[in-house]
């Protein structure tokens, strides 16, 4: 009797076992092949760059300004320029981004504000950027009439500035309460307690957020055209028009001399790398995984 | 430790008979009339009435749910933290109603430290851990700091285990070792009164068996409450027990009393494992 209830049971376990196994093998098949169409775009691009801007990469590239059409030049000021706007920017939006942040988790957890605040900087997260440049054209370029890379870096600190709340906050979210009570149980101020256990516990992923930004915002052209424009000579001087690398790529890759042309392709190829890079170095810096 | 010399005797809920009577009963904190309410409107503490003696161990027991960690948490006022909670009534510490909103938290929460059911230790290293909670409070010395830390581990039975590597991070040890270094960084700021939440619960039985052994040392220089699921370790560490239901206190009184000869039935009934 035993082995006649047994057997059916059998069966019917290994068809249940043989519809899992043939499940199984359907989603990571569709997995796999989803994962490999975006590696094939990303490493198509990344070649097709190389492939483009790797003739033109020279030391000249470092040193000399944007030439006029059919003559020698490099992108050494749209260098500067890029570097200087991306870091005022940066700067600006960092404290600010962290502090309010701060206020999220810390200080409004709850309350109706704080959720007004979220849903907002939600939306600011994903507001087209050429709808900021055109914002900072009307508060810092409209009223001075001339464009200047101060304005370049507020249009790209207010495009900065919603990732790093979302950051911060994310990451002071997962610091756990526990955390925050034990430190207050010892009798220490709110501030202290943000400073040396909450700051410390998020450090890691907060740090990624801002280099995050950095990377989002290296690579703005929109914003630029409206505020910082661009400038065919060096300069370091914020309240001039100034160059930048998406802007000249911008400039360069419309025109029909070769030579603006295979200047694009090598800013093009500088950008992507320095991104790359920046986002490999903020990956590093990410929380481990926690137990 | 010091045995308490009191008769066998209980007090029913609000009473004011039993141990509390007797005058070599020497009350650290005496809990009054105390109700505690949450966000909700839930009603979690009714009508305590409670006092905890000086340089002894008192264990709360109960379900879950029958607000022992509520009741710990008003005695250092954690619950604060939280807005829309809020308890009524008196609490005393060295006779002083801790629950007067012009109360000093900070001077509170120096003489009442506490223990949490998961180890916390700082995102820092084993020594910035144990400094953290003293430079709250004083300006020392280098040595003096070195000195006082290695007292607070030492005390904590953990000295040994960590003096090679105080500038490795806290959270690097063990589990039974981070529930050490938090017992240590506790007894650093020289509290009067160590409030304890499940401490073992997170912790394997030979840690366990450590914490408790702590315990009882502890209990020569600080009163200590603590709250435990577990009525074994009550029975091991503990002068005095309380049982909790539904947010009362049903029976209170020395220890071997409430395990062995209980006066409520309740208490006979959770206490023999007929439920809970």
């Amino acid at each position: 009797m035993v082995t006649l209830a047994k057997t059916p049971r059998v069966a019917s376990t290994n068809a249940v076992v043989r519809r899992r196994v043939r499940a199984n093998r359907i989603i990571s098949g569709l997995s796999i092949a989803a994962t490999g169409a975006g590696l094939f775009l990303l490493a198509w691009i990344l070649g097709y760059l190389l492939f483009k801007g790797f003739t033109t990469l020279s030391l000249q590239l470092f040193t000399m300004d944007t030439p006029p059409p059919g003559s020698n030049g490099g992108l050494a000021n749209a260098i500067i320029g890029s570097l200087l706007i991306t870091g005022v920017g940066i700067l600006l939006a960092t404290p600010i981004g962290i502090l309010a942040g701060t206020f999220l988790i810390e200080y409004g957890r709850g309350t109706k504000l704080a959720e007004v605040i979220r849903f907002v900087n939600d939306m600011l997260v994903s507001a087209p950027s050429i709808i900021i440049g055109l914002f900072v054209y009307q508060i810092a370029v409209a009223p001075v009439h001339h464009f200047s890379a101060w304005a370049g870096a507020i249009a790209l600190a207010i495009i900065a500035l919603p990732i790093i709340v979302r950051t911060t906050q994310d990451m002071l979210q997962l610091v756990p309460d526990a955390l925050r009570e034990a430190a207050f149980a010892l009798g220490a101020p709110k501030w202290r307690v943000i400073v040396v256990v909450s700051y410390r516990a998020a450090f890691q992923g907060m740090l990624t957020g801002v280099l995050l930004a950095v990377a989002r915002i290296s690579g703005e052209t929109a914003p630029l055209l409206f505020t910082a424009l661009s400038n065919p000579s060096w300069t370091t001087s914020m309240s001039s028009p100034m160059a930048t690398l998406p802007v000249v790529i911008y400039k360069f890759a419309g025109a029909p001399y070769q030579d603006w042309q295979n200047l694009a392709w090598a800013g093009a190829l500088l950008i992507t790398f320095s991104v790359l890079i920046l986002n490999v170095v903020a990956r590093s810096f990410a929380p481990r995984t926690r137990n | 430790m010091s045995e308490p010399h009191l008769s066998l005797q209980t007090i029913a809920p609000g009473a004011s008979s039993g141990p509390l009577a007797d005058p070599s009963f020497n009350p650290k904190i005496s809990v009054k009339g105390l109700d505690f309410y949450y966000q909700t409107g839930h009603r979690a503490l009714k009508d305590i009435n409670l006092s905890v003696a000086d340089k002894l161990v008192t264990a709360f027991i109960g379900p879950s749910g029958c607000g022992k960690s509520t009741l710990l948490r008003v005695l250092n006022r954690i619950y604060d933290l939280y807005p829309g909670q809020r308890a009524t009534g008196e609490v005393l510490v060295d006779g002083e109603n801790i629950l007067a909103p012009n109360y000093d938290l900070t001077r509170l929460r120096a003489k009442v430290g506490m223990v949490f059911q998961k180890p916390t230790p700082f995102p820092l290293t084993i020594w910035d851990n144990i400094a953290f909670g003293i430079n709250l409070y004083e300006k020392l010395s280098k040595p003096d700091l070195e000195a006082r830390i290695e007292w607070a581990l030492r005390k904590a039975a953990i000295w040994e285990e960590v003096k090679d590597k105080l500038k490795r991070n806290g959270a690097s040890l063990s589990g039974g070792q981070q529930q050490r270094l938090c017992i240590a960084r506790a007894i650093a700021v020289k509290p009067e009164v160590i409030l304890m939440d499940e401490p073992c619960s997170a912790l394997d039985p030979i840690s366990t068996a450590r914490v408790e052994e702590l315990i009882l040392e502890l209990a020569d220089d600080y009163s200590i409450v603590l709250v435990t699921h577990n009525m074994q370790q009550a029975v091991r560490t503990a002068d005095f027990t309380t049982f909790m239901y539904l947010g009362e206190i049903v029976e209170f009184g020395q220890t071997e009393q409430i395990f062995s000869n209980p006066t409520q039935q309740r208490t006979q009934d959770y206490v023999t494992g007929r439920f809970g």
